[in-house]
């Protein structure tokens, strides 16, 4: 009985070191998996970018694009992100939105820049946003949604017109499920402290929006596809309350205030 | 890994073809049961419930034989599941999965080559027991 437990165990034994010598090989390398799914992301970022840069106004102002790159900038290189895979665009558009599509771009709407009350505010939001492309929340979402084989279908130029302008209009419009939402908000959270940003202000605007949200839903796409926006308010104040360190704005006070009437134009 | 033993006595040619086509059972299911890993058990069990009431040899090696499969039940079952849920969630292939998948591989193709080698062995009428599984059927299997 003893013996048949002992080889029982050592059977079980071997099949798990088994496995774990062979997780000690990159995989994902040797198959090029990850080359393969970098080339598709790179692919549908460009392509959905095309349809945006097509319909929407680019605002490319050299004092509003540095403003918004110095607050990307900053909060990339105080958390070991590669600023070269976030590319900021700020598109001329009442509502306010901001939102991530695939191969790092992040699009940002200046209805936000000019409702946030603040620079911390909006720092708060493109934190957000960033830790979804560095969490490869939109890559999975798309696949949830549409489907890988669709995916790649699109990059090769199969995929009809009309799949990849919906397909587009989702990415702007809806939000990620719920367990996304909160580990993006968190790392926004991490992200934020790390940069020496407040991020009470970015608690602040969730629940200020929610309270206006009846009131004006028809330019706050943001809260409106981000929802239960008290509830994430909440636990963000919660989660940031033993991390206070000393905080310092990245913009001068003047430059956020010009920056916004740059754009109120 | 296996070991020959001799049985407590000697079976018939009757016996040692039912003993044999236990293992073939199994065999012939894992080729049609491949992405469903339960239709070899199945298939397995049928056989292991057909012959409960065989000779000792018989019974012997068609424990033997549902056993193994139902080790490999478990490990097999988990990577189709994992599988699935790569393909119908958000779940993605890491280098930790692709290792599993290799190392079911590794296991269920060291079954396959031993349960041939075994099958062969028993219809000469030779009895082969198993590392682990061996010693496990004679704690289950009990000449009457």
């Amino acid at each position: 009985m003893k013996k048949t437990i002992i080889q029982g165990l050592i059977t079980i034994i071997l099949f798990f070191s088994t496995w774990f010598a062979l997780m000690q090989i990159d995989w994902l390398t040797v198959f090029k998996v990850q080359k393969v799914t970098d080339k598709t992301e790179e692919k549908l970022g460009n392509l959905f970018w095309g349809i945006f840069q097509n319909t929407e106004k680019e605002n490319r102002n050299s004092f509003v694009v540095s403003s918004v790159d110095s607050i990307v900038t900053k909060i990339c290189s105080l958390n070991q992100i590669d600023r070269e895979l976030i590319k900021v665009h700020i598109i001329d558009k009442e509502d306010i939105n901001a939102f991530a599509i695939p191969n790092g771009h992040l699009i940002v709407y200046s209805g936000l820049i000019i409702n946030s009350e603040n620079q911390e505010e909006l720092t708060g939001v493109i934190c957000h946003e960033i830790a979804h492309i560095q969490l490869n929340h939109v890559m999975k979402k798309l696949i949830k949604e549409i489907g890988l084989t669709v995916l790649i279908s699109m990059t090769t130029g199969n995929g009809g017109s009309e799949i990849v302008k919906e397909t587009a209009k989702m990415l702007s419009s809806s939000a990620f499920d719920r367990t996304l939402e909160k580990e993006a908000d968190i790392k926004a959270v991490d992200y934020l402290i790390n940069a020496k940003v407040n991020p009470e202000p970015f608690a602040n605007f969730l629940y200020k929006l929610s309270d206006i949200e009846n009131e004006t839903t028809k330019y706050l796409t943001w809260t409106s596809t981000h929802p239960d926006s008290k509830e994430r308010a909440k636990y963000i104040v919660e989660y940031s309350k033993d991390k206070e360190t000393k905080y310092e704005a990245i913009m001068k006070i003047d430059t956020w205030v010009k920056l916004k009437e740059k754009l109120k134009k | 890994m296996i070991t020959l033993v001799k049985f407590s006595y000697e079976p018939g040619e009757h016996e040692a073809e039912k003993a044999s086509n236990s293992y073939l059972m199994s065999l012939i299911a894992v080729i049609v049961g491949l992405p469903l890993p339960i239709i070899n058990l199945i298939a397995t069990l049928i056989f292991y419930l057909g012959n409960r009431s065989g000779t000792y040899f018989v019974r012997w090696h068609c424990t033997q034989a549902l056993l193994s499969q139902l080790s490999l039940l478990f490990i097999n079952s988990f990577g189709f599941w994992w599988t699935v849920s790569i393909i119908f969630t958000e779940e993605t292939i890491t280098s930790k999965y692709i290792s599993y998948i290799i190392a079911i591989l590794i296991f269920n193709l060291m079954e396959f080559i031993i349960t041939i080698y075994t099958a062969i062995q028993t219809r000469k009428g030779i009895h082969v027991e198993w590392w682990f599984y061996g010693n496990l059927t004679n704690l289950i299997c009990k000449s009457k």
